[in-house]
């Protein structure tokens, strides 16, 4: 076996893996410092976990998998909102009372709920919450919130969707996947109103509705419209083409790419997916 | 393709077809329309009255049924929202008419790729044309408008969600899950129209966070008032 022609292999895919990626680049650089022996024991851990990255893809198979994924985004979703709530910042937005304050409280109960759920469907194999989630800047303004709100939303719905497949092919056990589909849809929801929200405070999304029109972020991160990881299986928000039709010219009457698009959300696989929440949060 | 599902925009073909009289030939243009028609299993085809006979459209079984109960879903809401745009109700604002404008758009997409989408996998099992019956809608009147749009969209979520284990193919199964969000989104919208904050409201989502699953026999149930033939739904998935 030789290794490093691997990583370089892998580097010529993917010239940028390692630069992208500071501790991985450790991982190899130790791989390559330490002595043939330790560096074989370790090699399967590492090469697995650059390949994914480089890669992308949902890396996910059995069902404890899943739900635990979609178990870490809702920990972060709960917390995110409950961080809301009691934010000094956003205090004179979301006041007692308020529709706005009212609608986040829902939000906020609906993924407490799927925590709930999630842990019991998962009993000992439960991931444990990360000790704490910042979000950074995320709560200084009341339209800085909604957009992170936005991303999370959005990028939830992403998610579940990414998965569905997966949990057929386990098996589908206590038809996990149609509760998984029940949690997608709610999401969904709360990423329409959230959106709506927004609208009203953020000019960057004054135009934009409940669904998403193109890739557009409207200030959003661009990557949670973006195309996910291989984009053949999941495409940017932008795509036109289902089933291998254009749908914009192959349905026999004409529409509008945009129009297209919004008709249909599309999947994101889980590497992409932590990534993103990696990005706008550190747990 | 006939031009009566081409030109969904306008909303004619469902206004006329509200005329029991004009009901008859509708099915006749269909079923006349298309080859595919001769594949369908469609009882009473062959009963010339029309004393208040129903067709009966099965949807078939397999994964097939399943697309074919997502077209006829969406060929209602398509029609519902095409009515909808023709003729808007009294009030409506610039932005509500773009909203509702853009709904019309996805449900025409969705109606057109499964016709589409089902006639190159199976073009002999496609359903025909349905004709869907708005006569308890009052299309003037905001609030009929859209407690119906809300009826729809709910229906149409928890239809997906409850049809998504019944679908043995990945690909269709993915293709129903970017469809079923976009139909919680507008779920979401409508019912914020109607009373904001109401987008995922207790009587749709549950106390453990989770939005509706239907049976295909209770989604048929809640939708058989708008349609004109009677859709039988027993083997969806079998």
């Amino acid at each position: 076996m030789n290794l490093f022609k691997i990583i370089a292999d892998l580097e010529k895919v993917d010239p940028e893996m390692t630069a992208r990626l500071t501790h991985r680049r450790s991982a190899l650089t130790l791989l390559g410092d330490l002595s043939k022996k330790f560096a074989l024991a370790a090699a399967p851990i590492a090469i697995g976990s650059a390949f994914n990255k480089a890669m992308g893809q949902n890396t996910l198979s059995a069902v404890n998998d899943v739900l635990n994924f979609a178990l870490t985004l809702e920990y972060l979703e709960e917390d995110f909102y409950a961080q809301a709530l009691a934010a000094p910042t956003l205090a004179a937005n979301l006041t007692t009372g308020s529709a706005a304050r009212n609608a986040i409280q829902t939000i906020k109960n609906h993924e407490t709920a799927h925590v709930t759920l999630l842990k019991g469907a998962l009993g000992t194999a439960a991931v444990a919450r990360p000790a704490s989630f910042n979000f950074g800047t995320a709560f200084a303004t009341y339209a800085s919130f909604l957009t992170f709100a936005q991303a999370f939303e959005d990028t939830g719905v992403r998610a579940y969707k990414g998965q569905a497949g997966t949990l057929k092919t386990a098996g589908n056990p206590n038809n996990v996947l149609q509760t998984a589909l029940q949690i997608h849809s709610v999401e969904a929801r709360h990423a329409a109103h959230v959106r709506y929200m927004r609208r009203a405070v953020d000019p960057l999304a004054a135009s934009q509705y409940g669904w998403v029109t193109n890739a557009e972020a409207n200030g959003a991160p661009a990557a949670v419209y973006n195309a996910g990881n291989p984009a053949t299986t999941f495409p940017a928000e932008s795509n036109f083409t289902q089933a291998a039709l254009d749908l914009r010219t192959q349905l026999g009457t004409t529409y509008t790419a945009a129009e297209v698009s919004e008709a249909f959300d599309e999947a994101l696989d889980n590497t992409t997916v932590l990534a993103i929440a990696r990005s706008a949060a550190t747990f | 393709m006939s031009k009566h599902l081409q030109t969904p925009e306008t909303g004619q073909d469902l206004g006329g077809a509200l005329q029991k009289p004009i009901q008859r030939r509708s099915f006749l243009l269909y079923t006349g329309a298309t080859v595919a028609a001769t594949g369908l299993l469609l009882a009473g085809c062959d009963d010339d009255d029309d004393n208040g006979t129903t067709t009966t459209v099965n949807l078939g079984s397999g994964d097939v049924g399943v697309l074919n109960y997502a077209y006829a879903l969406e060929q209602l809401e398509a029609a519902f929202y095409a009515q909808v745009v023709a003729t808007p109700y009294s009030g409506i604002t610039a932005d509500e008419r773009t909203g509702l404008t853009a709904i019309a758009k996805h449900e025409a997409i969705h109606r057109d790729f499964f016709k589409a989408a089902i006639t190159s996998v199976a073009a002999s099992q496609i359903i025909p044309g349905l004709t869907p019956d708005f006569s308890k809608v009052n299309f003037a009147d905001r609030n009929s408008v859209l407690t119906t749009a809300k009826t729809f969209e709910d229906l149409g979520v928890a239809a997906y969600n409850g049809a998504g284990a019944l679908i043995k193919d990945n690909t269709y199964l993915l293709l129903a899950g970017k469809i079923v969000s976009v139909e919680a989104r507008h779920a979401g919208y409508i019912r914020d129209l109607l009373s904001n904050g109401d987008f995922a409201g207790s009587d749709v989502v549950n106390a453990s966070g989770l939005d509706r699953a239907l049976s295909v026999a209770d989604v048929l149930a809640a939708a058989q008032p708008f349609i004109k033939e009677k859709i039988s739904g027993d083997n969806v998935g079998k």
